[in-house]
């Protein structure tokens, strides 16, 4: 197959590259843009390691083929945070002892992010729905969303 | 002056051995570390920042699949697809042919021993004459691209003859069932025999026998296994990647490379999650990456995926469980008989250990004068049983909270008056006859959670919710205990304290962070021994080269045994520093103390050098900033004939109740809340502890509810996160943890083990709960909808108020 074109904004800033149209969005985040906080965990979209935000709303990076991302705009982790200063919300995961293996942990801090960019002050109910989409399997979730909730205090 | 007590060896005063080995009072003064006369404690307590969550927050925490691939050869296993079948040829001569393919190994390749395991060595590394299990290994390979080694797969032909395959444990055990190992199917058989079983029936009341099941289940977690084998320039190798137990890899795989332990290099790195599954499944790809990478003398890097992981690495071990319980009247217990078929599947993996421990704990937490229990471990040509959180007192809480229940209906008592009547208390002797004579809290877990959760009133108002009725509350509660470690032959944990010139610390430690938190509790302890903060400490990851040997990372034993070999080795560091402060202030050293960077008088605190200074002082004048501390558990020991004994040195405690909402129509229920209270003798960390009760409790939670790798003819049906379901935040409460510190005498300020105990009375809570509410007793996990409703018809339906 041959080579497409592919140009997007990627935390900020425009990427174009030349990618198979069978590359998967995981995949060019993670071995061609060496950017490795997108996590693998099941490859079938179940586990929600390998979330990122397109426009705005979490995705499943490992069911999505790169080239859907044309003109679009995708956040990674790494877009989160610049340098050594923490968004408000990887601070309160770190504050509330959200964090135990970190596998879950970029995926959880981004779809948190989204939901609060549209509700500021979600309830407990709101905050479980919107990150049910995110498994973990050391927390038992708690922690994650009192974390979520400090966050939404802290704005 | 350290005096021996003969017996305590298991040597009568003629110096001839006794059967049986009883400790006492632990008289070698090393393995008795008394908790500091407290003032109060600088930083162990304290519910400090993870030393790690910072990297993990930004992403920037390299796991095993994060680490560089260039220059690695891609290593890909071909697989059984019988259950059980004699090899006849295999053919790779078109694999090895397709361009960028560099290796394709059969048995014979294998340069050293080919077999691996925690226990024996009987899983082959590549299978010779016959495969036991779908998903037995019968070729490695290795290629430059993962898409040209995912090929070649394809191209090797092999020729089996498909062999009668045993897939039941008590089926494996008939004479005539086909032999899956040489020496049989029995792997083997346990038996705990305390008082006089017969007599003990006869003076019961009420006798009752049930059946309970549970299924194999994946232990889930979130970041699928890797390997990565690179060999060293002067000949030996290297093998790095998320495991818990780096020491057991590398024994296995300096014997499967025919090598001299010396000459292995293994490197635990940054786990995404591991619950005990990672403790044999690095062991298993790790020992074949080395292979090949011997074979091919260049790096080779083995990452399974998700249906991979399920396909091969180790479950917890599926338990028959077949219980005759008999009691007086009142609800005291008198007579407890107990059968456990044990379903090995196709390897032992960690099955004798869980063996032993599933026989030890089967009769729970109460006191029974006469017990008597037979544990069967059966191999069968499925997946294999492994180690996964608990280490079969899951299995076993869920039968023995189940039928406690049951016996509580038949008797009219309440569950919680027919435990109370029964827990254990200071002073009891458990199933195996040990006098729990210290640290023991589990009394005051039930009264704490009792409390907290409202019991009494929460049980009296179970009922109906809705006007249809066509949903019902209920509440259920469990209790359980654990050991702290795991009370085989070697148990000694060491490490290395440096102390330099300005200050820092580096701390050796070879145990491993799961996620659980090992890395900041193990620092806050060596912070603390020291007199420093936290942030002076670097511990340096386990590397088998520079850390001392420490066991692996399994069994809750990390903070306890590995917090006082720190404790060991800090002290002995502490001693040159506390020498040369007094010197440098003209003060005894017996009235020194040191906190947080500061060595001062006790009876002027003012007066004052900082550990940095002090430090730089014994550099200067050679004084030894070095410490090493070894630290093993007091002598324990069963007889091998009837498991009496002391078989682990302390236990945890735990009580949990839960609150449930069960659909009479569909058999769905939602947990709605959940309260747990734990002795876990000292919270070094509390959040930390919080965090492995929270987590802990969803694990157990989908033990209850919705986890089981489901079977047929052999096969796995669910090999994905699609259908092997695990909670997620809609279906796991709000939990309510109580935390307790009855301390230990053998723990690090009182510490015990807490990683494993919070998903074991988990799910018999639950399940309690569902009978409470609809009246069905689910005896086979998980108790999903189907199982939930038909349970209810078969008692007749729901309750009528």
């Amino acid at each position: 197959m041959k080579d497409l074109n592919l140009t997007f904004n990627l935390n900020g800033r425009e990427v174009s590259k030349k990618i198979s149209p069978n590359l998967l969005l995981v995949d060019l985040l993670r071995d061609v843009l060496n950017l490795k906080g997108t996590k693998v965990g099941c490859r079938e979209g179940e586990c929600g390691a390998c979330t990122v935000l397109v426009n705005g709303e979490p995705v499943n990076s490992c069911i999505l083929p790169a080239m859907k991302v044309a003109g679009q705009s995708v956040i990674t982790i790494e877009g989160l945070s610049k340098e050594d200063e923490l968004d408000p919300i990887q601070q309160a995961f770190i504050e509330e002892g959200a964090v135990q293996c970190g596998f879950c942990t970029p995926a959880m801090v981004l779809t948190a992010k989204a939901l609060l960019g549209k509700n500021p002050h979600p309830d407990e109910s709101q905050i479980r729905q919107s990150l049910s989409g995110v498994l973990c399997r050391c927390t038992g979730y708690r922690k994650i969303i009192k974390a979520v909730q400090k966050a939404s205090l802290d704005k | 002056m350290v005096s021996f007590f003969l017996g305590d060896i298991g040597m009568d005063s003629k110096g001839e051995k006794r059967k049986k080995v009883i400790t006492r009072e632990p008289i070698n003064l090393r393995q008795f570390i008394p908790p500091q006369a407290e003032p109060e404690l600088s930083v162990v307590g304290q519910a400090v920042d993870r030393t790690d969550a910072k990297l993990k927050v930004k992403g920037k925490l390299d796991y095993g699949a994060d680490y560089p691939q260039e220059g690695f050869l891609h290593g890909k296993i071909l697989r059984s697809p019988y259950p059980h079948a004699l090899i006849k040829s295999i053919h790779a001569e078109k694999a090895r042919k397709l361009p960028g393919v560099v290796a394709v190994l059969t048995a014979k390749d294998v340069p050293g021993r080919n077999g691996f395991g925690v226990v024996l060595p009987d899983q082959p590394v590549i299978c010779g004459d016959k495969v036991r299990f779908v998903g037995d290994t019968v070729a490695l390979l290795a290629a430059e691209t993962e898409d040209v080694a995912q090929r070649a797969l394809s191209l090797i032909d092999v020729e089996y003859e498909a062999l009668p395959a045993v897939f039941d444990p008590r089926e494996a055990l008939k004479p005539g069932a086909p032999a899956i190992h040489e020496k049989g199917n029995l792997l083997n058989h346990h038996k705990l025999r305390k008082g006089d079983i017969e007599k003990g029936f006869s003076q019961a009341d009420i006798i009752l026998k049930r059946s309970y099941k549970v299924p194999f289940v994946e232990h889930g977690y979130l970041e699928p296994d890797m390997t990565m084998a690179i060999p060293q320039a002067d000949g030996s190798i290297l093998i790095q990647g998320p495991m818990q137990a780096p020491f057991t890899l590398r024994r296995n795989a300096a014997a499967v490379l025919g090598i001299p332990i010396n000459k292995v290099r293994v490197k635990s790195i940054s786990m995404g999650g591991g619950f005990g599954g990672k403790e044999d499944a690095p062991i298993d790809i790790g020992c074949r990456a080395a292979v090949l990478a011997a074979h091919t003398k260049r790096p080779v890097r083995l990452a399974l995926e998700r249906e991979e992981v399920t396909l091969q690495t180790a479950k917890r071990h599926p338990h028959i469980m077949d219980i005759k319980i008999g009691a007086k009247k009142d609800g005291t217990l008198v007579a407890f008989e107990g059968t456990i078929y044990n379903e090995k599947g196709a390897y032992a993996s960690l099955g004798p250990l869980v063996n032993i421990h599933s026989a030890i704990m089967m009769a729970g937490p109460y006191e029974i004068p006469n017990c008597k229990v037979d544990s069967y471990l059966c191999y069968t040509n499925h997946p294999f049983g492994g180690a996964m959180r608990g280490f079969g007192a899951p299995q076993v809480c869920f039968a023995h909270e189940s039928i406690m229940d049951e016996l509580a209906s038949e008797l009219k008592m309440s569950p919680l008056e027919i435990r109370k009547k029964n827990a254990f208390q200071l002073g009891s002797a458990t199933a195996t006859g040990q006098i729990l004579e210290e640290s023991m809290g589990l009394r005051e877990t039930i009264e704490a959670c009792a409390k907290a959760f409202d019991w009494d009133r929460r049980y009296r108002e179970a009922g109906y919710i809705d006007r249809e009725r066509t949903r019902r509350r209920g509440v259920g509660m469990a209790m359980g205990f654990y050991r702290t470690s795991i009370g085989t032959s070697f148990d000694g944990c060491g490490a290395n304290v440096y102390v330099h010139e300005d200050g820092s610390v580096l701390l050796y430690s070879g145990i491993t962070e799961l996620g659980q938190g090992s890395f900041t509790v193990l620092s806050q302890i060596c912070a603390e021994e020291l007199g420093v903060n936290v942030e002076d400490i670097r511990l340096v990851s386990p590397d088998t080269d520079l850390v001392p040997e420490a066991g692996p990372t399994v069994g809750s034993r990390s903070t306890t045994l590995m917090g006082n070999a720190i404790i060991l080795a800090a002290r002995q560091v502490k001693e040159s520093i506390l020498e040369m402060a007094s010197q440098m202030l003209f003060v005894p050293v017996e009235k020194l103390e040191a906190r947080k960077g500061r060595i001062y008088n006790q009876d002027n605190p003012g007066r004052f050098v900082s550990f940095k200074d002090v430090a730089a002082r014994c550099m200067a004048t050679g004084k030894r900033l070095i410490g090493q501390g070894w630290w093993a558990p007091p002598p324990l020991g069963v007889d091998p004939e009837t498991l009496q004994g002391n078989p682990y040195f302390v236990y945890a405690y735990s009580t949990q109740m839960a609150e449930v909402i069960v659909d009479l129509q569909t058999g769905e229920v939602e947990v709605t809340d959940h309260v747990a209270a734990f002795d876990v003798g000292k919270a070094i960390n509390p959040k930390a502890v919080e965090g492995q009760i929270e987590g802990g409790i969803a694990m157990g939670l989908g033990y209850a509810l919705m986890e089981e790798i489901i079977l047929k003819d052999g096969t796995i049906q669910n090999l994905n996160l699609q259908d092997f379901l695990i909670p997620t935040t809609l279906d796991v409460p709000d939990v309510k943890s109580i935390i307790l510190e009855m301390k230990t005498k053998f723990g690090p300020y009182g510490a015990k083990g807490v990683g494993e105990m919070p998903n074991i009375p988990t799910a018999p809570a639950i399940i309690n709960a569902i009978a409470h509410a609809c009246g069905g007793r689910v005896r086979s996990l998980p108790a999903n909808p189907e199982r939930v409703y038909w349970a209810m018809i078969e008692a007749g339906g729901p309750p009528a108020q």
